[in-house]
Parts: structure tokens; C-alpha cells; sequence
């Protein structure tokens, strides 16, 4: 799915993402860990050419992601508010969404009712502009939307930070899930060691934009990073 | 916490925002500008009384001046409407410290009177009182005559923050003075009552009577207070700023027809009614169609051919500069997102493109009806509107991918350069004299219509290419995409 080969960003000679190698295959639910400053949502957004890189090169099915957009067509992704478009409503930016993945409005709108749960009847026909919402809710209207075109590819940027105790677990549920019935490539930043652990089926643990420890994930995945978190 | 440590706070926000130090020469050159509209107006006031004698002999500048002071204080607080905003939000972050309500309220109203609306008036009423009113009515008359223009200008002031906050709880505050306004303007035009004469004997009487100054100083210090009170009682920040309107929605249910391009136009078009700044400048895109009735007139009875081209340009194409010069910068909030999401590049520009066509052809068919007032303005409209969309959009779009400022799609656009560089400002210059020299020349030289046919064809090569010129704009989109990126992500 995604190949790396000596990926490089530096500010001011400060190296934020130094990847030698790395792949990753469909089907893998990747957790990327590490205290702030380790890169994760460098490294995200160099994998959705939203930063030019100082060197090396990232393919997503083989293309170059700098050269050919057709990695849009696959990719999904939730970094920030950023991805949001503020002055819609929620149903209209699912619309708008759906549509530049040809989704028909009646796709989109059979698709919201299999997540109705997620929303908790929050969001949905509340007649409000996304920028009205509150962080949490913004959240969850932003990994929907990503959810909504079925992605080969799903990026996440520390979704369990912003929401609720229960849409955490729900959150947790459905990446195992999609993960294992669609064999769907998903990438995770967390500070949660315990859900991320739960939920990776491989975690990467970033310290100044490198990987230093690429592990299996599960029950022996989180000693390690309790290990390596704990204060020394 | 004093008021000069906020003042100070201010101070520092002012100067370290994230798009204020980067460009010293346009600072500079903005400092110029406001200089210059300073010492002009400066000048104005002392001017003013030679200039009322030598345009109207027999006629006493002093009378005349003071029968515009009503007038003037009207016109004034409808301005103010539109320049001045509430400077509520910047006490957030103090809100939850141990600073006293006392002491908020106190910087919130000096912050406030820190405006470039409350200064101007100075420059006019200090230079003529002391050069025509000080010899006239001696030093008592002119000091009391200028306690009152202050109090007057300082009641302006808070009449207009006290209607706004008003208006913040029920918008009906707001049309219901824009209405009196204009209700005491109609009684005034149908001769009811005489603004002119009315102003005159006040002001007049107050300069033989200068004690009654007290009285509008009285006035100010009573909306002062209206002010102050309503604010201490409204402490809140969801009570301080506007609360939104429940949404309205409506869909571009044609734009549906056409596929992703239309969608893209339709997110467009929401971008435009649903934010203040972008409104804002439709809507004046829109008053600027009147500006025919002005000057097309008197261009039409000297025959000049060029000046009529300018205008018909302003009219026609004044959305596709305004709105084009901040393109992309209008969804810089959300631009990550855009350059993520499953949307071709070329697509993408061409959907800003047609929007630029479909407007402007709006503008167009709407100002063609100008055609009634000489049979010139249509082969010159024509021309104008053709240049409009062949070349200027292009041009536009191109100068756009230079921008690399974020932009607060909530702040009005009066008076605001936020995400505005020196490049901008050139780009409205060549957009706008460019073309009108070259039909200057070719009218003068060699003759209407061939300056007709040229600017013509010039848009209509534009439009033939556009598929190319699209593609190789895209290129140009992504060659600087991580940089526009990068830029729109400095708040």
C-alpha cells in the first residue's frame, strides 16, 4: 500500500520526519505513538503531500504521491478542523464529500443511518454550520466524512484525544472491524498506549522523526510502551 | 492588571500577528497612504472656508459649515455601522483571571475609541475653528464650539457600540435606527423639516450662547453611561458577539447537474453568503453596477471613449478581481482539507474559473441596460465583459496562487488588508489600467473600433485557449501548492 524510502523534512536543520524504510500493507491497522514533537502529523501530512519533503520518496500503490493524484481517489484522512469546511452543515459537507467520490445523495444519506449511533443525535438536522459545534462533535463529523468514501487508505490523527469515553470505544470497534471485513489500510496517531494498543494490529513508535521500535501489537505491545513512556 | 498592560497586550497583538511584520514595504507604503489621507483632510479643514468663498460668494462658511453638522453626525453613525466592531472578544482571555469587571469594562470602552473614524474629525474641526470661527466669535465661543464636536463625535461613538451590542440581543435595533435615519432624510428631502437650516441655527446659536455646550456634552456622557451599564450587565462572551442565525439552507440544485465542477461552484457560492467578508464584497460588487448611472452619463456628452472602457470594466469584471484576488486564501481555513479531498487539480481551477464567468456574466446582462443611455456603452460593455472572462480571470487565478496569506473569513472587509501583500496591490493596478491604456492608445491612434475589436479579441483568444491555459494554470497551482499550503496553515 504504502512504501517509503529515506523520507526526510527538516525545519531549520531540525530533522521532524527521518524514515529510512517502511512499508506498509492493506489489511494492517498501523498505531503511531510518540511524545509531541515525534513527527506523527508531519509524517501524515507528508503522506498526503500537504508538506513537500526535503528528500526521499513516498509511493502509495506504487505512484509517487508528489507526481499523481490518483492516491486521492483511495485516501481518506482526519488531521484537524483543517478538513473541515466550516460554513456547511454537517449534511451538506457528507453531501459534498459523497459526491466528489460519486456518492449519490441517497449513498450518503443510507450510509449516516448505519452510524446514527456515533452521532448520538447530536449532529445530524440540528441546523447548524460545523463551525457552531463544539471540538468533539467536530471530531466526529470529520472521521465520518472520512469514513463515508470507503478509503483503501484511512488517516486518523489522534481521534480518541477529542471525543468521549463511549464514542472512544465505539471508535475502537469500528477500525477493528472495517480493518478485518474490508481489509482497509488504517494509520492511527494516539497518546491512548491502552486503546491504540488494543486496536494496532502493528505499532510504530516515533522519537525526533525516526521509528525506533516496530512492534506487533496486543497485550505485550503495551508493556513495551509503558516501558518506554514511563518517567525515568 | 492596569489598563495599560491590556493597551500593552493590544499592542503586541497588533504588531506580532502572524501577517503584520512579514511585509515591511507594504507598512510602509500603507503608513503613506493613511498619511497622506490624513494631512489631505487636515488640509480640507483649513481649506475649507476660502473654498466654500470662492465656490459660493455671499455666502458665510461659517453658516454653511454649521448647517452640515447634523448631516454630517447622520452620515457618520451609518458609517460607523459599517467600519467600527465591537472589540469584545479580545477580553476573552482575561475573563477568567483575577481582574476586576471595573477595570474590563474600562478597556474594553478606551480599546474601543482607538479608531481611525474617531480621529478624522479632528483634523477638520480644529483647523477651521481656529482659522474662521476663533477670529469670528473670539476664544470662549471657539473652545465651547469644539467641547461640542468632541462630545458629539464621542456620542457617536458609543450610540454606535450601544446599538450594536443592542442589536446583538435584536437585530431589529439596528433597522429600526437605519430606518429613523432615513425617515428623517425623506422628511428632509420633501422639505418637512430642514437638516440644513435646523443644523445651522443650533450650531450658529451655540456659538453666540457657548455655555450651552453642557448640553451635548451632557448627551455624550448619558449614552456613555447607556453603554456602560448595558455592558457591565452583558459580561458574557456569548453575549458580546453576534449569535448566529440558525442556518438556512439552501442548494444549488441546478449546480447539481453538473458533477463535481458544479459542486465545487456551489461550495463557492455558500462560501460567499454564509461569511462577512465575502459578502461584503459581493455586495459591493453589486452597488458598483449603479456607478453607471454616475459616470456613464458624463463620459457619453465628452465622448470620451476610454473613460467609458474603465468603467464598464469596474462594472463588469470588479467581482472577478476582488473576489479572485483571495481565490484560494477564502478557503485557506479549510485547505488542507481541499487539497486532500478526491478533487482534480484542473477541475478545481476550472470550477474557480466558471464561477468567474458565471458572475460576470451576470454583471453584464444586467448592465446592459445601460445600452439605453447611448448606443457606445454596448460595443464597449461588450469588450470590457469579453476581456473580463478571457483574460483578467486568467490573470487573476494566476496572481492568486502567489497569495500565500490566510485569511478570517468572519472579519468585515471594510478597512481590512488582512491577507492582502504588495502583490495584490499591483495586480489591481495592472488588471485595471493595462487594458484601458491599450484602448486609449488604439481609440486615439487609430480608432474606435479597432480598439473595440482588439480588446475584444484579445478575451475572445483567452476564451478559445482556456483549456490550456487551465492545464498549464494547474501546473503553475502546483508548483507553489506545498507554499500556499504551508502559508494558509499561519494563523
Amino acid at each position: 500500500m504504502i512504501s517509503i524510502k529515506n523520507l526526510q523534512k527538516s525545519y531549520k536543520g531540525v530533522k521532524a520526519v527521518d524514515i529510512d524504510t517502511l512499508e506498509i500493507h492493506a489489511g494492517e491497522v498501523i498505531g503511531l505513538v510518540g511524545n509531541n514533537g515525534a513527527g506523527k502529523t508531519t509524517f501524515f501530512r507528508l503522506l498526503l503531500d500537504l508538506i513537500r519533503a526535503s528528500g526521499g520518496e513516498i509511493f502509495s500503490k506504487g505512484n509517487l504521491v508528489t507526481a499523481s493524484e490518483d492516491w486521492k481517489s483511495y485516501t481518506a484522512a482526519y488531521i484537524d478542523e483543517g478538513f473541515l469546511i466550516d460554513y456547511l452543515t454537517p449534511e451538506e459537507y457528507f453531501y459534498f464529500v459523497g459526491k466528489l467520490n460519486q456518492l449519490s445523495k441517497a449513498d450518503v444519506d443510507d450510509f449516516l443511518q448505519t452510524y446514527q449511533a456515533f452521532f448520538d443525535d447530536a449532529i445530524l438536522k440540528k441546523g447548524k454550520y460545523i463551525r457552531d459545534f463544539s471540538k468533539g462533535n467536530q471530531f466526529k463529523i470529520g472521521i465520518i466524512a472520512a469514513l463515508l468514501t470507503n478509503p483503501e487508505l484511512l488517516i486518523l490523527d489522534e481521534p480518541f484525544a477529542n471525543l468521549d469515553p463511549t464514542t472512544q470505544l465505539r471508535l475502537v470497534d469500528m477500525i477493528k472491524q472495517m480493518a478485518a471485513d474490508k481489509r482497509m489500510c488504517i494509520i492511527v496517531s494516539s497518546h491512548d498506549i491502552n486503546h491504540v494498543s488494543e486496536v494496532s494490529s502493528r505499532i510504530l513508535l516515533m522519537e525526533k522523526g525516526k521509528i525506533i521500535k516496530d512492534i506487533a501489537g496486543g497485550e505485550a505491545a503495551y508493556d513495551e510502551m509503558v516501558e518506554y513512556f514511563k518517567v525515568k | 492588571m492596569t489598563l495599560s498592560t491590556f493597551l500593552a497586550h493590544q499592542w503586541h497583538s497588533f504588531w506580532r500577528a502572524r501577517n503584520a511584520n512579514k511585509s515591511l514595504a507594504l507598512q510602509i507604503i500603507l503608513g503613506i497612504f493613511y498619511l497622506l489621507i490624513f494631512i489631505e483632510i487636515a488640509g480640507l479643514g483649513i481649506l475649507l472656508p476660502y473654498l466654500i468663498k470662492e465656490s459660493m460668494p455671499g455666502k458665510d462658511p461659517i453658516v454653511l459649515f454649521c448647517s452640515y453638522i447634523i448631516y454630517y453626525f447622520l452620515v457618520g453613525l451609518l458609517a460607523r455601522f459599517q467600519l467600527q466592531e465591537l472589540p469584545s472578544l479580545s477580553i476573552q482571555p482575561y475573563l477568567t483571571q483575577n481582574i476586576k469587571r471595573s477595570s474590563m469594562l474600562h478597556f474594553l470602552n478606551v480599546r474601543s475609541l482607538v479608531h481611525v473614524i474617531n480621529v478624522l474629525p479632528f483634523f477638520v474641526f480644529i483647523p477651521f475653528s481656529i482659522v474662521v470661527i476663533l477670529p469670528a466669535y473670539g476664544a470662549v465661543a471657539t473652545i465651547c464650539f469644539l467641547i461640542s464636536m468632541f462630545a458629539l463625535v464621542f456620542n457617536n461613538h458609543f450610540l454606535n457600540m450601544y446599538i450594536k451590542r443592542k442589536s446583538v440581543d435584536n437585530s431589529w435595533w439596528f433597522f429600526a435606527v437605519v430606518a429613523a435615519i432615513a425617515i428623517l432624510k425623506g422628511a428632509d428631502y420633501f422639505k418637512l423639516i430642514s437638516f440644513e437650516k435646523s443644523s445651522a441655527d443650533i450650531f450658529i446659536g451655540l456659538l453666540h450662547q457657548p455655555l450651552f455646550c453642557i448640553i451635548p456634552l451632557a448627551i455624550a456622557i448619558i449614552t456613555f453611561v447607556l453603554n456602560n451599564n448595558y455592558l457591565r450587565s452583558h459580561l458574557y462572551i456569548e453575549e458580546l458577539v453576534s449569535e448566529r442565525k440558525l442556518t438556512i439552507s439552501k442548494s444549488y440544485s441546478l449546480l447539481d447537474r453538473y458533477g463535481d465542477i458544479g459542486e465545487m461552484i456551489s461550495l463557492d457560492l455558500k462560501l460567499i453568503f454564509r461569511n462577512k467578508r465575502p459578502k461584503s464584497l459581493v455586495i459591493l460588487s453589486g452597488v458598483i453596477l449603479l456607478y453607471g448611472f454616475m459616470f456613464y452619463p458624463k463620459y457619453l456628452q465628452t465622448g470620451n471613449y476610454t473613460m467609458l472602457f474603465l468603467f464598464a470594466l469596474i462594472i463588469t469584471g470588479l467581482f472577478i478581481s476582488n473576489y479572485g484576488q483571495f481565490l484560494f486564501a477564502w478557503q485557506s481555513s479549510h485547505f488542507d482539507g481541499m487539497m486532500s479531498y478526491n478533487i482534480n487539480m484542473k477541475q478545481y481551477i476550472k470550477a474557480k474559473f466558471l464561477l468567474f464567468v458565471t458572475v460576470c456574466s451576470l454583471q453584464f446582462l444586467i448592465a446592459s441596460f445601460y445600452g439605453f443611455m447611448g448606443w457606445q456603452i454596448i460595443p464597449i460593455q461588450i469588450a470590457a465583459f469579453l476581456y473580463s472572462i478571457g483574460v483578467n480571470s486568467f490573470v487573476t487565478i494566476y496572481a492568486a496562487t502567489y497569495n500565500y496569506k490566510y485569511l478570517n473569513l468572519s472579519k468585515s472587509a471594510s478597512l481590512n488588508f488582512q491577507g492582502i501583500g504588495a502583490l495584490q496591490w499591483l495586480q489591481s493596478l495592472l488588471i485595471s489600467f493595462g487594458p484601458v491604456l491599450v484602448f486609449f492608445l488604439l481609440n486615439k491612434f487609430i480608432g474606435f473600433w479597432t480598439a473595440i475589436i482588439s480588446i475584444s479579441s484579445l478575451g475572445i483568444i483567452g476564451l478559445a485557449f482556456n483549456r490550456k491555459i487551465i492545464n498549464w494554470l494547474a501546473e503553475q497551482f502546483n508548483i507553489r501548492k506545498h507554499k500556499i499550503l504551508e502559508g494558509f496553515r499561519e494563523r
